[in-house]
């Protein structure tokens, strides 16, 4: 036990775990040139073990990239740092005015490493597409879709019933209890394009049998998944609906086949008017935003971007809120737990796009990095002033 | 003897600094510093002329200036003279540079031509350029090396005929004032001919065909030239280019006097009347300043002229020339003159570095051409303090070194046109740039500071027969103090750079290249600090670690933006790259050199 806690509190270790920290922020920073910074991070920094191989288009690739080197994930290097550090403090530090600032940095650090965890769990992302005049209530998760089937036939509200992709890929029946009948998945594409079968006579015909899929002779195309940061993959799939009395059809399902510019593919089953889509997962919010301007200043006589900014109405009838709120580079508007950041917009000046945060520890880095900065502070000035003590 | 000495060395040094007042010797008799000072509005930014023309230059030929067999070397100012005023001579300045053999190659030339060539030998390849241009891969980030270098000849092409539009619209140069009076003559008739067609009445078809070709002509000029010469109310808004302002004579019925003052002065160019030439230039220099204040605007013209960045490199090499022999002959008296040398040069640094401030009116980093001369300065600033306490020159040695590479880099890196550019909507935040980027480059300036220093040690510890121990280990301090300062910069700095990501954009933390690699610099520093409160390393173990922080700050601030490019793309493996790698390869030198002195010093 004794040796144990003297390997866990020695400071070879955190030398060796600093180094391998430091391989791995490289290694993972070079592979984002291939996967994207999405993906490296899930891959390099939240994971316990990573592997960098050598990429096939530098010199001598063809030979060389099968070679690969194993390195700890940031999960493994963040929890075996967080115990090198709590051990090294119970083991070697009395506490001590010279100390403080140490004690002080380390502390922060750990709040850091904490609040990376934290962040990387509970911080929640998406999009919402503003157009001009329309109130909007929910945003989406450009990277998550999800397979909705909404019970239409209550005039006043829709009864979304959400499936994830998850489910679709294992190509399982899914039953609800809400739901009268059953769907099993035929075919899942993680990202496809679709065409029409008249233009496309040598594509594999469609499987739909009812929808816009029938109707419009829609084949699929798939695509190989993209880790672009910038690149939206469209999910894809066939879907059939059992009933009791036997299937009631199959629906070609998409998310390029979206609401603002498709008709809804709907069916009725039962005296139920139900709508079938695989759209992006959507954030639903008791409060609605509507673009009124967006205004995009360029430097005079360039197309340099000066200057981005969305003027945006906000209702809210639980708090009887009606009021314009301005939304620019660095001015995002913080309401209830949300962030929206000015993120994007749809070239024509009709179409702003925010970016909505929910981080509940947003504010902990802030007082991590607060408590690291004070405690090198201190440490180094008491440094100089002892040395230029010495010196006099 | 000493007090001659002194009195040469600071006389020379100031000579340096005041050959920067005089301006260049030129003999013409037309006032072209004048003229390279009247204000125009380019790139989103109103600057003088003087400026546009070492931009554009800079981005045709990646030198400020013409080299021309007959003429010797050609100011800016006044190769734009000829470029606009006298075209049929300008287009026999080598002013285009071709590097990638391939291309040569597609010309029928091969590297013994030169680098340069001019207008009129490229002419006669249009049609193959064109054609090979049209044949090239539309995306850019898949282009090969000669794909990219047709792509920047033919980009350079095209500036040069924008540059050619920028003060009229390419009609008889010898009698533009003619041109302009004949087509306000042309308005009215053309106007009415335009108004009786629509209203279907019989109208003159002559005075509309001719009314629209000129018409016509002037709107193309208007799309062509990205030079703005006319203010308008609003100096902030898009100036009026020579097409524009030729356009505003149909609702006016009459062209802008500024534009037909530069009708005037090109006439005067033309045939050779300084006088008139002069005068016209002072009218048109006090019609300007009505509409704007000239002040900015002539003081960057004078910035351009006394090149103060170049003066501080000679600077800063002068001072550590005279270390050196300080050191080498034992003189107390020149080390002391180095440090009052290095003083004027931090000066006229330290005054550069405000000019281009006060000039763009931002913090001073907006970029990586502006880090560099940031870097440095920061570099010379902690030098000067170490040099301060110490007294033994090394501080002062470092410093030199630091800040006349780092004004070098910069020179490289400020090639691609205007290094005062604007700055874009995301950056837009001047407390930002002033807070979280001014402190991580003063931790980049650390980090090199301690990199030099580290340098010298092991330097010093091999060439030098005995073992200094004295200078070791005071070396040793300045060091270890330099990285301390190193980490709490960087460190701040990058946690600063995560506040504004937060404020901007909801995340504390992407995992951006560039965030990682100030991350790297931070976890290489606190393994520095631990592995000597540890006591795993000495004196020279801790320099060789210095050293290698050198390539990772080096990475840092240029490697992460290389990847930005893409590895896909061999822009990877352009000169940027290549010199990073010969750095890198120098650095890992010295620190198998210091393995060596690590060795000798334990053994002894």
């Amino acid at each position: 036990m004794k040796r144990l806690l003297k390997f866990f509190s020695s400071l070879r270790l955190t030398i060796v775990l600093l180094s391998f920290a430091l391989l791995v922020v490289f290694f993972g920073t070079l592979d984002q040139v291939h996967l994207g910074i999405y993906e490296a991070q899930k891959r390099y920094f939240e994971s316990w073990l990573a592997l960098w191989f050598y990429p096939a288009e530098w010199p001598g690739g063809n030979s060389l990239q099968t070679f690969f080197i194993p390195l700890p994930g940031g999960f493994l290097l963040g929890i075996l740092l967080i115990i090198n550090l709590i051990c090294a403090h119970f083991t070697h530090f009395r506490l001590s005015w010279q100390k403080i600032g140490i004690a002080c940095i380390h502390t922060g650090l750990l709040f850091l490493i904490v609040s990376g965890f934290l962040t990387g769990m509970l911080q929640e992302e998406s999009q919402m597409a503003l157009d001009k005049g329309q109130a909007v209530r929910f945003s989406q998760n450009m990277r998550q879709a999800e397979l909705v089937i909404i019970d239409k036939s209550d005039p006043y509200m829709d009864y979304v019933t959400s499936i994830p992709t998850s489910l679709l890929e294992e190509r399982k029946t899914v039953t609800d209890p809400n739901l009268p009948f059953s769907l099993t998945t035929l075919h899942y594409y993680p990202n496809a394009e679709l065409g029409l079968q008249a233009q496309n006579p040598e594509a594999v015909p469609t499987l739909a049998t009812a929808g816009a899929g029938a109707k419009m002779g829609l084949v699929v195309f798939p695509q190989p998944l993209s880790r672009q940061d910038n690149v939206v993959n469209a999910q894809t799939a066939y879907i059939t609906i059992n009933t009791d009395e036997g299937p009631l059809g199959t629906w070609l399902v998409s998310s390029i086949l979206d609401s603002d510019r498709f008709p809804p593919q709907q069916f009725d089953y039962q005296g139920k008017t139900y709508e079938i889509a695989l759209r992006f997962k959507r954030t639903y919010y008791p409060f609605s935003l509507s673009l009124i301007e967006f205004t995009h200043e360029r430097y005079p006589g360039t197309n340099v971007p000066k200057h981005f900014s969305s003027l945006v109405q906000l209702v809210n009838p639980e708090h009887s809120e009606d009021r314009q709120v301005l939304i620019y580079m660095n001015h995002p508007l913080r309401y209830s737990d949300y962030t929206f950041f000015q993120a994007s917009f749809v070239p024509g000046g009709n179409t702003s796009i925010l970016q909505v945060v929910k981080n509940p520890i947003r504010s902990l880095p802030y007082y991590a990095v607060l408590l690291v900065g004070l405690g090198l502070f201190f440490q180094f000035s008491t440094y100089l002033i002892l040395f230029l003590k010495k010196r006099e | 003897m000493n007090k001659i000495l002194n009195f040469f060395i600071l006389a020379g040094a100031l000579t340096l600094i005041g050959l920067g007042f005089l301006p260049p010797k030129i003999s013409s008799k037309f006032d072209y510093t004048q003229f390279g000072a009247l204000p125009v509005q380019h790139d989103g930014r109103i600057k003088p002329i003087d400026t546009v023309a070492r931009n554009t230059l800079l981005q045709l030929s990646g030198k400020q200036v013409v080299v021309v067999r007959e003429h010797g070397t050609i100011h800016p100012t006044t190769w734009f003279m000829e470029m606009t005023m006298f075209p049929e001579s300008a287009h026999n300045y080598p002013v285009f540079r071709i590097d990638n053999p391939e291309v040569l190659g597609l010309l029928g030339w091969t590297d013994e031509e030169g680098k340069y060539f001019s207008f009129n030998q490229l002419q006669p390849f249009f049609p193959t350029l064109a054609q090979q241009y049209q044949k090239m891969n539309p995306d850019p980030d898949n282009r090969s090396v000669f794909e990219q270098q047709l792509n920047k000849l033919y980009n350079a092409l095209t500036l040069y005929t924008k540059t050619l539009y920028g003060l009229h619209p390419m009609g008889m140069l010898d009698s533009l004032t003619l041109e302009y009076a004949s087509w306000v003559a042309l308005i009215g008739p053309g106007m009415e001919a335009i108004r009786l067609q629509q209203e279907g009445k019989p109208f003159n078809e002559e005075a509309l065909q001719q009314f629209a070709f000129v018409a016509d002509h002037y709107l193309e000029v208007s799309k062509t030239s990205t030079l703005g010469i006319i203010p308008v109310a609003t100096p902030e808004e898009t100036w009026k280019n020579v097409g524009h302002s030729l356009l505003d004579a149909i609702p006016q019925g009459s062209v802008d006097t500024i534009t037909q003052n530069y009708a005037q002065l090109i006439s005067a160019y033309r045939q050779s009347e300084p006088d008139l030439f002069n005068t016209t230039l002072t009218e048109t220099e006090i019609l300007l300043a009505g509409h704007i204040s000239l002040g900015k605007v002539k003081f960057e013209a004078f910035f351009n002229q006394f090149e103060p960045f170049y003066r501080s490199i000679l600077l800063y090499i002068f001072a550590f020339v005279l270390i050196l022999m300080g050191w080498l002959f034992q003189t107390q008296s020149l080390l002391r003159n180095a440090f009052y040398v290095l003083l004027l040069a931090f000066a006229v640094h330290t005054f550069g570095l405000a000019a281009r401030t006060y000039i763009q009116a931002r913090p001073p980093v907006t970029n990586l051409y502006s880090s560099a001369i940031f870097v440095g300065w920061g570099a010379v600033l902690f030098g000067l303090l170490l040099e301060r306490f110490y007294r033994n020159g090394l501080g002062a040695a470092v410093a030199t070194m630091v800040g006349s590479t780092t004004l070098v880099i910069a020179h490289h890196l400020g090639t691609s046109g205007d290094t005062l550019e604007q700055v874009r909507a995301v950056l837009d935040s001047n407390f930002w740039l002033s807070t979280h980027v001014v402190v991580v480059t003063l931790g980049y300036s650390a980090m090199f500071l301690a990199g030099a220093l580290s340098i010298f040690g092991i330097f010093k510890s091999i060439f030098s027969r005995t073992l200094d121990k004295p200078f070791i280990q005071s070396c040793y301090s300045m060091i270890y103090g330099v990285i301390c300062f190193a980490t709490l910069f960087s460190f701040v700095g990058t946690m600063l750079g995560g506040i504004w990501a937060d404020q901007s954009w909801g995340r504390f933390w992407g995992w951006d290249p560039k965030e990682n690699g100030a991350l790297l610099i931070v976890l290489w520093c606190a393994i520095m600090l631990h592995a000597r409160w540890g006591k795993l390393v000495g004196a020279h173990g801790f320099m060789i670690m210095a050293v290698f922080g050198n390539i990772i700050t080096s990475w840092s601030w240029f490697g992460t933006n290389m990847l930005s490019v893409g590895l896909h793309s061999y822009g990877f493996m352009d000169s940027a790259f290549v010199a990073l790698l010969a750095f890198v390869l120098s650095q890992l030198a010295v620190m198998a050199l210091g393995c060596v002195a690590l060795y000798r010093s334990s053994s002894a």
